[in-house]
């Protein structure tokens, strides 16, 4: 009877707390969601109200879309790279800012400083630097690669698009990895100082494995943000040069709204959150074996 | 215990609230069904003292505030007429915000759209005939009005014109002609191939080309479907056959010689070292400084001139000759086009609302004072009853003199590319232009886009 009413407690005090923003994700996120999910299966269109039954042949026009399928292959390249090259240089920026050199609050601030840039801005600051300044320059210091814009070669313009990315979310990172540094146990440092582990060695066998949760974190992040990387892929590209730098979320938008297939673009992006969730959560899975109890 | 229960019903209370608001979605009448949905307790148009609420979709960004003032003159000479702008930005998802419109069940009563919107928006809008909207028919040139008539129905009306072709710096193709040039003159693409050599001898680079896939798919490719004939059909027809496979553009020799100029514009290209930059601003300002003779653009490049410093004001327009026979259609002329529609809704907006909007169109569109607000902001209207007395700026007086001497490109056909067409088509164009295919690659690549297409 105790019990009974204890339990009750609990799910009146779960209910208390957790009700009301459980009702609101349900009300934007859950029903919008499911919502989505039963609109592939019609052939939705807002413009002629028709909401019929198709079955699955959307997910089968998905098949015979190649773009949408090059296009995945190369926002998988753009989510590799961006990735690797974000988190390196957010490690690295950490390592040193941790290690007690001069103006080290001023450098984390102004590292930190373009992530507060909204992604829509800094692809038109970009932009500028990458067309204008950059070939100005080309030009006066008669250097060839650089008279021609990164932005109108389809590979170029892709490691442009990385080249922003990394300094975007670098410093951010950068934060996490800071908090990772500082959170190791001074004893634990020391007690490796004692038994001789120096340099290299340290940071390999005692740094690195005391901050797993911090690479989990700072990798899912970049992993998950890059799938769905949209504003800056507007804003710096556009899909330019001729539509070769349209990553998956553009083109699903495209496909969406502008050649006016909606049920079609709906069902490419299910596959894509299908896509990132088994990503994310496989990256995360694995990395948390790495975990280690200090 | 009594803490439990009591969150407990506030928590039922919200959810109830949530549910309430969610379940009150606006009925949406099926377009085409119903002219005037149920709910509007008075249908009685006369009355007087009664106000009726419009609201309007606009979007040519550039003049939201244009049409802000003429509402607000409008509701002052018809105080029982309310119009309410829904405003749209520059590069802001506008064929979206209209879908959502729609789709919750708040279309706007008038809208200002491209054809395409008009085809796909045809079931909602409200045909305009000699009943409804006498005006229209009275003032109106025949053209525009063929140009606003899509399936046999006149669902547009027509309110600006714009025209596109070969741009040309007057100050210095006159120097380097010592101010002898005849743009007449440039009715075969010999003609033009000489006098671009003559002003590169000049030292001057001949033309530009702006390497967006709107300027090279949406206008220069659309050149080959509508020069294909004088009329609307001939261009559509034109896709209707490579869409059924029984034609493949490049059989059309109006292809293969559009492209030959093509070669030749990319020849002599101010941004050949990097065609496809495509900056807007940085093409208009050396096209504007004369850095370059000629610009492949339209009549609208105009507004982005007005905020510069130092630029030239005068400019005409040449053809882009497609073949060596000055006789041929679309050698001599340039293109003129209806970019904008004014539609009205029917679909939900009850007969009092959608009537109210007509005469409101009409005063807009044919009265003095109305018309007035589109010539203060240099729009060319294509009425019969529009002041003469107007001097336009250099480009669009160009237009016109070619209009009058009835030398224009019917881009008719332009309607009815729609959805993501001129993107699709235009990235391969841009593929052309840097080098990446070649014409045949080209070729079928257009033949299989308009294929796949429903």
């Amino acid at each position: 009877m105790i019990s009974r009413k204890k339990s009750l407690k609990n799910a009146g005090l779960f209910i208390t707390f957790m009700g009301p923003s459980l009702i609101a994700f349900t009300c934007i996120l859950v029903i919008p969601f499911l919502y989505g999910v039963f609109l592939t299966f019609t052939n939705y269109n807002p413009v002629k109200g028709t909401k019929d039954f198709v079955g699955f042949a959307n997910f089968i026009a998905i098949f015979s879309d190649k773009e949408f399928m090059t296009q995945f292959l190369k926002t998988l390249l753009y989510v590799f790279y961006s990735t690797v090259f974000c988190n390196l240089l957010a490690f690295i920026l950490a390592y040193i800012l941790t290690s007690n050199i001069k103006t080290q609050n001023f450098l984390r601030s102004g590292f930190f400083t373009p992530n507060l840039i909204g992604g829509i801005i800094l692809g038109y600051i970009w932009k500028f630097i990458f067309a204008n300044v950059i070939t100005q320059l080309g030009h006066s210091w008669d250097f060839e690669p650089l008279k021609t814009s990164l932005l109108t070669h389809p590979d170029r313009a892709i490691l442009a698009m990385i080249i922003v990315t990394v300094w975007q979310y670098a410093g951010y990172l950068m934060m996490i990895y800071i908090a990772g540094f500082v959170g190791i146990k001074k004893e634990v440092l020391e007690a490796a100082d004692i038994d001789g582990a120096k340099g290299m060695k340290k940071l390999f066998y005692i740094t690195i494995p005391s901050m797993v949760p911090s690479f989990i974190i700072c990798f899912f992040i970049t992993i998950s943000r890059g799938f769905m990387a949209y504003d800056l892929n507007l804003a710096l590209t556009n899909g330019a040069p001729y539509g070769s730098t349209r990553l998956a979320s553009m083109h699903i938008y495209q496909k969406a709204f502008q050649a006016n297939q909606y049920a079609v673009g709906q069902a490419e992006a299910i596959v894509l959150f299908i896509v990132v969730a088994l990503v994310t959560v496989t990256q995360v899975m694995l990395t948390k074996k790495y975990e280690v109890e200090a | 215990m009594k803490r439990v229960f009591m969150s407990m019903v506030i928590v039922l209370v919200i959810v109830s609230l949530m549910f309430t608001a969610c379940g009150k979605t606006p009925e949406t009448a099926a377009p085409g069904t119903s002219s005037s949905p149920s709910g509007s307790p008075s249908t009685d148009s006369g009355s007087k003292d009664k106000t009726v609420k419009l609201t309007y979709f606009n979007t040519s960004a550039e003049v939201n505030e244009m049409f802000e003032k003429m509402f607000a003159r409008y509701n002052e000479l018809f105080p029982n007429v309310v119009i309410e702008l829904i405003p749209t930005g520059i590069g802001e998802g506008q064929q979206e915000k209209l879908q959502s419109l729609f789709a919750s069940g708040n279309g706007p009563t008038f809208m200002n759209v491209d054809p395409a919107n008009v085809i796909e928006y045809q079931d909602r809008l409200v045909e305009f005939t000699k009943d409804n909207a006498p005006w229209l028919f009275e003032y109106a040139n025949e053209s525009a009005i063929e140009g606003g008539t899509f399936g046999g129905k006149v669902l547009g009306a027509p309110w600006s014109v714009q025209g596109y072709g070969l741009l040309y710096n007057k100050r210095i193709v006159d120097q380097v002609y010592n101010g002898q040039f005849d743009p007449t003159t440039i009715n075969t693409r010999d003609a033009l191939q000489a006098f671009f050599e003559k002003i590169e001898a000049a030292g001057i680079p001949a033309t530009m080309l702006h390497g967006a896939n709107w300027s090279l798919g949406g206008h220069y490719l659309t050149l080959t479907y509508a020069v294909q004939g004088p009329a609307t059909t001939d261009g559509t027809g034109f896709i209707d056959s490579i869409k059924a496979g029984t034609q493949k553009i490049e059989d059309s020799p109006i292809f293969q010689g559009y492209m030959d100029t093509l070669d030749l514009l990319v020849k002599y290209n101010y941004n050949k070292a990097d065609p496809l930059v495509a900056d807007f601003n940085h093409d208009i300002l050396a096209f504007a400084q004369g850095k370059c003779a000629t610009f492949f653009m339209g009549d609208w490049a105009w507004t982005s001139m007005v905020g510069l410093e130092n630029f030239d004001t005068e400019y005409g327009f040449i053809p882009v000759p497609w073949s060596n026979n000055p006789e041929d259609y679309g050698n001599t002329e340039v293109v003129m086009v209806l970019p904008k529609f004014q539609c009205i809704d029917k679909s939900q907006n009850t007969e009092e609302q959608y009537k109210a909007a007509l005469d409101a169109l009409g005063w807009m569109l044919t009265d003095p004072e109305g018309q007035q607000f589109f010539l203060d902001a240099g729009f060319y209207m294509p009425y019969k009853n529009v002041r003469t007395d107007i001097k336009y700026n250099s480009m669009t007086t160009s237009i016109s003199e070619y209009a009058s001497r009835g030398k224009t490109i019917n881009l008719g056909c332009f309607s009815y590319i729609t959805g993501d067409a001129w993107t699709e088509t235009g990235n391969l164009m841009l593929k052309y232009v840097a080098g990446a295919i070649n014409r045949q690659e080209l070729a079928d690549g257009i033949n299989n886009y308009w294929r796949s297409v429903k």
